[in-house]
């Protein structure tokens, strides 16, 4: 069990910086995830981790221990890879104890080991197959089999779903928590699946373009985005600019094209220009004039397009001025034509424009 | 500097051995044949005369017309013929299909110009089918000159252009096709999306057929007669009866190779502007033709194939004939086998040493290239790829005459020597075990290697572990390749031998020079077992990597 310091690591590929002077501070017995669009340089990071990367600067430590200057070999990490990168040429048994023979452990204890983690990842009695005999989720039960067994300090996962079909992609993931809390181990988690990323992690990092836009626990990192990035790349949301046009203590009018919206914003803000973020969930499509709940705010609009996803329903509004607003309700509501959305202004998260 | 180092120190060091092997036994004798081209006779000052003297002979001009016409109707001909068969072998239920391909690759390791002889021997100026021919009344005078040198090429090249043009048929994704269908083109679909889709492989295949026809010695020795072809007249005059004479032998040498890289280069310029990445994700099915429409598929991809190797087969039956003299009688013997080994065994001997010290020579040195290329992508690697291929483009002869040029003399003797046929039979395989080594490691995901290292097995003992485990087949399939090419090998041979390392393909090729038809017919048969076996052996693995292999 180990923390994980990672030191302003850079580097950089040609002109792309993959990993532009990153820090993160890993706790011990996290479940830690990289979150971010492909090219955003978290799998680069955690190859880093893992040693296959070379930075260009900054330092890697597990507790004490500065591992970036390690081989890769030597760093006891335990690494799951994407395509499984289970060894055709051996056996379910062979590639679990693959790394607990290179540590030349004695033939009775890496049995034994070896089938305890095939007990962990429930492939009991699988030992003598064969890859090719495998489907994907049992490959990856292998993959991850091999991780464990060696005992790493810290585990590192690279979108270790993303080749599952949807309803295993949920069934595995709860798995693989349920492991993590097993073994008490340091996780280090790498995924572009905002989803997969809330339902999983202890904390979060969102990345985009080799740097960290925010460290944040699950929840803050939805209710609570520190930048437009974040708002829009995590869940769905109307992403507005505008400019701070009028503030009175807590509450500010924000004026996005011709609409006024108002928001219960932080104390340290400027006038001037802003983001703002509001979840489609947090909307609510009522008929015009309808009583609102104290303190909600209404705007009025055309109802343009209805979306019947199942679970909810899916509306954009066009204001008055040409914006639209995109609605989620889990009931359709009984209303057409001429339509307000609804907001609670404490629901509005204001930001720093960084476009 | 020690972190460059550690982030390029294996392909550094790959790199560098590669460069000094090519560099030394490939770059310098090429460049020294250039040197002798352009060197006055006392090999001391700068002259164009060697060029200007074959430049305005009519025999030399004669030679290289020749060869370019032969090389170019080759070309267009495998092409003609071997793209309807790929065709038919990739999208229609033709019978025996699978035996089919597999007779089809089966000239690429034959000796060529074991099926140049026994087209002499059946069509030559007295022979049985000339004979049979003229009794039915056809003015068949005999297979002698460039038209049997361009059927011989035909017969035996053909596969270099099947073999990509197969795959590139069947790499088209179906849906390519049902979208041209679907927007209304239906006959045309194969004029105006199939055929281009599968130009480049095409085109790859022809120019191999068109390299390997120019530099190819041992068929136009067989049927020129007094047609002049570039590649003999450079061995001819380098060797020949009249004198040595290094500077126009080095001035066609360099023509040899200037016919090549035009070739090269108008190719990638006819493809600079046509790249076209097809995945074939849903296997495009077969077609179902006419009943009557099959068969005759079915007959024309048997009778192509057969063709090809009708010569192969007619030899060996020859070879267990028993000759009076140059006379041929129709009885059973092993009088001709006799003859051949009563002389010795010694070629047998030379050919099966030479061949595998050559094949574990390019494996040992090709397949660490190969790596360096596919996993240690960059602008160095690029560069040992390029050198490391560039060995296609010079004509075996004149490559021979470039190592004796350098290493007869000076510092470092090698000529008469096992070790410098080796060293060209190395240079000039070594694309095969590159290509076989770096095409498989294409297929082996870089995360088997990584997930090794990972578990705790540094980087060497990884390589060794999993990758050359994974890679075998290929590799495997590479050396064998090297094996079966180097025993049917004569273009450097010829020029590099010497009494002692005399081989198969040589003491052949001396039962040509004399009249003993049986001998050369026994050798000949020999040749086919000794590249035909270990094919046979590992037929599977070759299937698999052939293709990427050529």
């Amino acid at each position: 069990m180990t923390a994980i310091a990672i030191d302003d690591v850079a580097r950089s590929f040609g002109e792309v910086r993959a990993v532009d002077g990153v820090s993160l501070a890993i706790r011990d017995g996290e479940f830690f995830t990289l979150l971010g669009p492909s090219g955003c340089g978290k799998t680069t990071l955690l190859r880093m981790v893992a040693g296959f990367c070379e930075l260009d600067r900054g330092r890697i430590l597990f507790g004490e221990r500065r591992v970036d200057t390690v081989a890769p070999h030597r760093r006891n990490t335990g690494m799951v890879f994407q395509n499984y990168a289970v060894f055709p040429n051996l056996d379910v048994a062979g590639n679990v104890g693959y790394g607990l023979k290179a540590r030349k452990l004695a033939r009775e204890e890496i049995a034994r080991k070896v089938e305890r983690a095939l007990a962990l990842v429930r492939l009991d009695g699988f030992a003598r197959r064969w890859p090719h005999q495998l489907s994907g989720g049992q490959l990856q039960r292998v993959a991850i089999a091999r991780a464990v067994a060696i005992e790493p300090e810290v585990l590192l996962l690279d979108e270790p779903l993303s080749n599952l079909d949807a309803k295993l992609r949920v069934e595995m993931r709860g798995e693989i928590r349920a492991l993590q809390r097993t073994l008490g181990i340091t996780v280090v988690y790498v995924t572009h699946d905002q989803e997969e990323a809330l339902a999983i992690s202890d904390r979060i990092a969102v990345m985009r373009a080799g740097r960290v836009e925010q460290v944040d626990a699950p929840r803050a990192i939805y209710e609570a985005p520190a930048t437009p990035f974040v708002a829009s790349f995590v869940g769905a949301t109307n992403l507005l600019r505008g400019a701070v046009v009028r503030r009175d203590g807590a509450i500010a009018d924000v004026l996005v094209g011709a609409t006024t919206i108002r928001a219960r914003v932080p104390p340290p803000l400027s006038l001037g220009r802003v983001a703002l973020s509001l979840r489609p969930e947090a909307l609510r499509l009522v008929g015009n004039g309808e009583a609102l709940p104290q303190g909600w705010r209404a705007l009025p609009g055309t109802l343009e397009e209805t979306e019947y996803l199942g679970p909810v329903t899916r509306f954009v509004v066009r204001l008055g001025d040409g914006l639209r607003l995109t609605v989620m309700a889990l009931t359709p509501p009984a209303c057409s034509g001429e339509v307000a959305v609804a907001y609670d202004p404490a629901r509005v998260v204001v930001l720093e424009d960084d476009a | 500097m020690t972190a460059v180092l550690a982030r390029h120190g294996f392909p550094l060091a790959i790199g560098a051995l590669a460069a000094a092997f090519l560099g030394f036994f490939f770059l310098y004798p090429v460049l020294t044949v250039f040197g002798a081209s352009i060197l006055d006779a006392a090999g001391t000052a700068f002259t164009l005369r060697n060029y200007a003297a074959v430049l305005t002979s009519p025999f030399f001009l004669q030679a290289l017309g020749n060869s370019l016409i032969v090389a170019a109707a080759a070309t267009a001909l495998t092409i003609l013929l071997g793209v309807p068969f790929a065709f038919c072998v990739a999208r229609l239920p033709i019978a025996g299909k699978s035996v089919l391909l597999g007779l089809a690759a089966l000239p690429l390791v034959l000796p060529s110009f074991v099926s140049a002889y026994a087209l002499v021997l059946m069509l030559g100026r007295a022979d049985i089918v000339t004979g049979a021919l003229r009794a039915a009344g056809l003015p068949f005078e005999s297979i002698y000159g460039l038209k049997g040198i361009v059927i011989a090429y035909t017969l035996t090249l053909y596969p270099y252009v099947v073999l990509p043009a197969v795959a590139a048929f069947k790499s088209i994704d179906a849906s390519v096709e049902e979208a041209a269908q679907n927007l209304g083109a239906r006959a045309r679909t194969l004029r105006t999306v199939i055929l281009p889709l599968a130009l480049p492989s095409i085109l790859a295949g022809g120019l191999l057929v068109f390299i390997e026809a120019l530099e190819n010695f041992g068929v136009p020795f067989v049927l020129a007669e007094d047609k002049p072809i570039l590649a003999v007249e450079a061995f001819k005059l380098f060797v020949g009866e009249t004198a040595d004479n290094p500077a126009s032998a080095g001035v066609l040498g360099m023509l040899l190779i200037a016919c090549t890289v035009i070739a090269l280069l108008s190719q990638r310029a006819l493809l600079a502007r046509r790249r076209y990445a097809t995945m074939a994700r849903r296997p495009t099915p077969l077609l179902t033709p006419r009943p009557g429409l099959r068969l005759l598929a079915s007959l024309y991809c048997w009778a192509l194939v057969g063709a090809a190797l009708v010569p192969f087969a007619a030899v060996v039956v020859i070879s267990f004939l028993a000759f009076k003299g140059p006379v041929l009688q129709y009885a059973f013997s092993l009088g001709n086998f006799a003859e051949l080994f009563g002389r010795s065994y010694r070629p047998l001997v030379n050919t099966v040493m030479l061949s595998l010290t050559a094949a574990a020579g390019a494996t040992l040195i090709g397949v660490p290239i190969g790596y360096v290329i596919v996993r240690r992508r960059s602008r160095l690697s690029a560069l040992v790829d390029a050198v490391a291929t560039a060995p296609f483009a010079v004509a075996g002869t004149v490559l021979g005459i470039g190592l004796i040029l350098a290493f007869g003399h000076g510092a470092v003797i090698l000529t008469g020597t096992a070790l410098i046929m080796i060293i060209a039979y190395v240079v000039r395989k070594l694309p095969f075990t590159v290509r076989a080594a770096s095409a498989i490691l294409h297929q082996i995901d870089p995360a088997l290697e990584e997930a090794s290292i990972n578990l705790g097995v540094p980087p060497l003992a990884t390589f060794l572990r999993v990758t050359v485990p994974l890679m075998l087949g290929g590799i495997v399939g590479g050396s064998v390749l090297v094996f079966v090419t180097v025993a049917s090998e004569l273009s450097s041979t010829v020029v590099l031998y010497s009494g002692r390392w005399t081989t198969m393909t040589v003491a052949m090729f001396q039962a040509l020079e004399g009249t003993s038809a049986g001998v050369a017919a026994a050798a000949a048969t020999v040749l086919i077992i000794v590249t035909v076996v270990p094919v046979a052996l590992v037929y599977r693995l070759l299937r698999r990597y052939e293709l990427s292999a050529l």
